[in-house]
């Protein structure tokens, strides 16, 4: 006949075949649960668990993957309609704890975690239960941990006869020395985007006796501590930095040391395999460790959890879960994926075993036993709107590389931010 | 017999609904729900999860946008700087480029296909893809700008002109689209007035504005009005170069970038969602202007 | 003629220009693909490194990490599955009413229609999973195409609308003169003549649908998931690979392509259809 009529009959035909194709996904069955996480070397090593966990148990579990930035979208989608769709979770603690906890999106997981000794939740090292409780409450079991390290250029150093710096100081003398930008070489690479190196200023900020709050919890990134720290960290990207550091996360900042275009770059000790892949760095042989430096009030890098894994509290099957969660992160397997993948585990006893330890870049190894009280717990603000707090007190860091007044700057980063801690309590 | 015609008779006479009810229902039905939702919580001061108890707050948040100097009206600003060159660049370019490729040549096809990628990468992996080259230091941007002797510029980098080279980035990936659209208007455009036109002795530019460019013109405004509409809720590139609020001083901070920090980072969403209803209404206006100008456009 | 000689040396100036220009045009659109093309020959230190621009060794490591570690094989059937069922959809819901406000004038619907895309996905995100976690659609082929038809359906009409506006009604009056009804004279006269414009439209709708990464994020599970989204897979939590992200972006090019290749033909041939009739 004429097409109108022939089309309007097929209309139902692809979204009736659409639907006899449509995946079932299967959430009603006991046997199988879902995980939700992000591309790391613990979900690497999550691929081989999974598979043995089948062997042993019958229970599949799904693993489904996503970026950094799509992780936090799909949960606060999913979470805002009640998703019952994945039973495990992993978040990143320190950005979303207080927000999913309060939104009351993780199941508390305080007696679970607490009830079986052999499990042994005193294991997990302090500050790694710290980062995942909240009054006195645990919403997770925190998977990885991360330390602030000094990546350096041993051949360059050696070259110029310089030692490794161990304080402030000796870090400002040792990357002005080496900045030889006329043979692409620059003195440092830090991250410099507003957002992205809040983190890594942190552990300036402890060196030199500050805090992005003080003891009362109130902002205190315009004491005289917080200022030196905006400068010292500022004027060394300012000097010694490569162009356009105001516009580089660890992508970029990492992208240039592995090039061999910094002597120096202190950032996240997860990062260390990319600079000793050889596909991926041309300082293999040349990159070295060292602690974080020393400033005035001592040497305070952070060691945080990145990632925890929390029980979605929708899920209908969080019994099953939990039982999968416990076994994953049992000692045994905790050191297995030490090991094999190099994940960095947060129980103690993982360190302590020196043939997981093994695989791990030497020299990293003694750097993380190493964990005593000088570390901290964490390497942000501590409040519900960590993003937005991250902007203001990025602010001033932004501002000293630029060569502008940070003074200023501070305290309009201060008040910003204790009118935010203010509207929180 | 009679029954068929009596159905054709039927059809024709209801044809106007027939043709468009099933395009118009469905958006209405996809964007009733939506629309509701982000009307009923832009009135509230919904934030964290929206299961989390809240307050009718009235025009609260519409209140803190319009008032907001530091980061709303500074986006607007940029949002109407980087579209309005976007686009008219776009149609400018995908003008000139269709009528070069108008006529028929060896190979046309193949060069619509090429010409077709820039559209067809995806938007995620192209961004970081411009990031590596654009890279003060080791991308190949500088290092052909230096191999020219030209010196090395910031780019994405530089807060100056960050706005600018994503526009740039825009530009060519979009003027395809233009290109396309409106190549397939000039091959359905008839001949005789233009042949007529050229035995009277016009001459090309002659013909072209007064011959061509009038029968383009709806296939235009149609390209046109698809790109505006597109080029403010441009997202996908910015986020990927700039990451989040459009770089450490908000240089390339547009609407569609406040919102989804607001909403999705800031989880604050009350105020998106009137942030939201408000970037809705300007393009609404912005849209219902352009229709107006093609009014006037049809009536001369 | 004597005027041949003549009219000859412009007419050749006239083609070397127009030759240069398209080889300019084209190369202008192509060289940063081709970039991408040479980087996912690269190994990722190769990729950052400006001087390995030209001189590297080509290797397909990359691809095979596309497809054997990501195994992107799945994705690229559920990007097409949804592309077509999209774009059908989009052209059987859109060409008539594109036909229909451009003869009837029924401009307020082109402008309802384009409403779907006004809105910025992100107001959508929410409500649209609640909506469709309620009737078990997620994770679907269904609630895929259903979100992508919102998405290219009035691009449909916004470019049908502006095809059919330029064929004069002329021509249809004339073929129901002759006694066909209105819909055969759609059929036999106007819908041959905008072949053109539906191969572009289709074409066009495919790639948006292609490149949808937002409501494919949230709307799919693994089994669905769709192209943009598994092109997250290789940025991961403390590196990227650029090499696999630049495979990945060229093994996402090339069924677009030759879809391309085959809609162009209609495009190519409705045109001289088109330079024959009137």
């Amino acid at each position: 006949m004429f097409s109108t009529r022939r089309a309007v009959l097929a209309l139902p035909a692809p979204i009736a075949a659409a639907s006899v194709l449509g995946a079932c996904s299967g959430e009603s069955d006991p046997n199988a649960l879902t995980i939700v996480t992000f591309a790391s070397p613990w979900t690497e090593g999550l691929k081989d668990l999974v598979e043995d966990y089948e062997a042993a148990e019958g229970v599949r579990v799904r693993i489904e993957t996503y970026g950094n930035e799509q992780l936090n979208a799909t949960y606060r989608t999913r979470l805002n309609a009640r998703s019952t769709d994945f039973d495990l979770m992993v978040f990143q603690t320190q950005d979303v704890l207080r927000d999913y906890s309060r939104n009351l999106w993780l199941a508390d997981l305080t007696e679970r975690v607490e009830s079986d000794a052999a499990w042994d939740w005193e294991d997990f090292q302090a500050q790694a239960r710290d980062a995942v409780s909240l009054d006195g409450r645990v919403f997770g079991v925190p998977v990885m941990t991360e330390r602030h390290i000094m990546y350096y250029r041993s051949d360059l150093l050696d070259a110029a006869g310089l030692d490794v710096p161990q304080t402030f100081t000796e870090l400002r003398e040792a990357v002005a020395a080496l900045h030889d930008p006329a043979n692409g070489v620059h003195g440092i690479a830090l991250r410099g985007a507003r957002v992205p190196l809040v983190t890594q200023f942190s552990s300036f900020l402890y060196g030199f006796g500050g805090d992005f709050q003080d003891g009362d919890g109130n902002a205190a990134v315009d004491t005289p501590e917080a200022i030196e720290a905006y400068r010292f960290y500022g004027d060394l990207l300012h000097d010694f930095g490569p162009p356009g550091a105001t516009n580089m996360g660890w992508v970029e900042a990492s992208a240039i040391f592995a090039q061999g275009g910094a002597a120096f770059y202190l950032d996240a000790d997860s990062q260390a395999y990319t600079f000793l892949d050889e596909t991926a760095s041309a300082v293999v042989d040349t990159v070295a460790y060292a602690r974080f430096p020393a400033g005035p009030a001592g040497s305070h890098p952070y060691n945080i959890v990145p990632a925890a894994v929390g029980v979605n509290a929708f899920s209908e099957k969080q019994d099953q879960a939990w039982a999968f969660l416990k076994w994953a992160t049992g000692a045994e397997n905790c050191i297995r994926l030490l090991a094999e993948e190099t994940a960095p585990s947060a129980r103690q006893s993982s360190w302590d075993d020196p043939a997981a330890a093994a695989a791990y870049p030497a020299g990293l190894v003694e750097i993380i036993r190493d964990v005593d009280g000088d570390y901290v717990g964490h390497d942000r603000p501590r409040l519900e709107q960590v993003a937005r707090a991250r902007e203001y007190v990025g602010g001033p860091a932004v501002t000293a590389i630029e060569g502008g007044d940070v003074e200023a700057a501070a305290k309009d980063a201060n008040e910003d931010f204790q009118t935010l801690l203010d509207d929180e309590s | 017999m009679t029954y068929r015609r009596t159905f054709t008779d039927r059809v024709d006479a209801n044809l106007k609904w027939i043709l468009t009810a099933p395009a118009v229902a469905f958006v209405a039905l996809l964007i009733a729900f939506p629309i509701g939702y982000t009307l009923f919580l832009s009135v509230t001061d919904s934030r964290g999860a929206v299961t989390r108890p809240y307050e009718f707050i009235g025009f609260g948040n519409y209140a803190h946008w319009l008032a907001d100097t530091e980061r709303f009206w500074p986006a607007v600003g940029r949002t109407a700087y980087f579209t309005g060159l976007a686009l008219l660049l776009e149609l400018v370019l995908g003008l000139a480029i269709a009528l070069l490729l108008r006529r028929t040549f060896r190979g046309q096809g193949l060069v619509r296909v090429f010409i077709l990628l820039p559209l067809v990468a995806t938007p995620v992996a192209v961004g970081m893809m411009w990031l590596l080259v654009f890279e003060p230091s080791i991308g190949f941007a500088n290092t052909a700008l230096e191999a020219l002797g030209l010196p090395a510029q910031g780019w994405l980098a530089d807060k100056d002109t960050a706005l600018n080279t994503l526009v740039f980035i825009d530009v060519w990936q979009w003027t395809p689209m233009v290109v396309l659209i409106l190549l397939a208007g000039l091959g359905t455009l008839p001949e005789e007035p233009d042949e007529a036109a050229r035995v009277d002795g016009a001459n090309a530019w002659q013909r072209f504005r007064h011959i061509t460019l009038p029968l383009l013109a709806p296939v235009i405004t149609a390209a046109a009005m698809l790109r505006v509409i597109d080029a403010f809720k441009t997202f996908d590139i910015i986020y990927a170069t700039k990451g989040r609020g459009g770089g450490s001083n908000y240089e390339a901070e547009t609407l569609n970038i406040l919102a989804y920090g607001e909403a999705f980072e800031y989880s604050q969403y009350g105020r998106a969602s009137a942030l939201l209803m408000l970037f809705f209404v300007l393009i609404v206006v912005v849209l219902a202007a352009l229709a107006i100008l093609r009014k006037k456009g049809d009536r001369s | 003629m004597t005027a041949l000689p003549r009219t000859r040396r412009p007419v050749k100036a006239g083609s070397v220009a127009r030759a240069a220009g398209i080889l300019l045009v084209v190369g202008a659109f192509l060289a940063p693909l081709l970039w991408m093309a040479a980087a996912s020959l690269k190994s990722n230190l190769e990729i950052i490194d400006p001087d390995r621009m030209f001189a590297f060794t080509p290797t397909f490591d990359n691809y095979r990490n596309v497809f054997e570690t990501q195994a992107f094989g799945p994705f690229i059937v559920n990007s097409f599955l949804v592309g077509a069922g999209a774009t059908l959809v989009a052209l059987v819901i859109g060409v008539p009413a594109a036909y229909g406000i451009a003869r009837y004038r029924i401009r307020n619907a082109t402008a309802f229609v384009l409403l779907a895309r006004v809105i910025p996905g992100v107001s959508l995100l929410i409500p649209w999973y609640f909506l469709f976690s309620q009737i078990q659609l997620v994770g679907t082929y269904t609630v895929l195409v259903l979100t992508h038809v919102f998405v290219t359906m009035p691009l449909v009409v916004a470019i049908m609308t502006g095809f059919f506006e330029g064929i004069p009604e002329e021509l249809e009056e004339a073929a129901r003169v002759d006694g066909t009804s209105r819909v055969g004279a759609f059929a036999r006269v106007v819908l041959p003549l905008s072949v053109p414009g539906v191969a572009t439209a289709t074409i066009l709708s495919f790639i948006f649908s292609w490149n949808n990464f937002l409501f494919a994020l949230v709307l799919s599970d693994q089994d669905t998931r769709t192209l943009p989204v598994a092109i997250a897979n290789f940025t991961s939590y403390a590196s990227v690979d650029w090499g696999g992200l630049m495979a990945a972006s060229v093994v996402i090019t090339i069924p677009v392509m030759v879809i391309a290749l085959v809609a162009q033909r209609y495009v190519v041939s409705g045109l001289t259809a088109g330079a024959t009739k009137g």
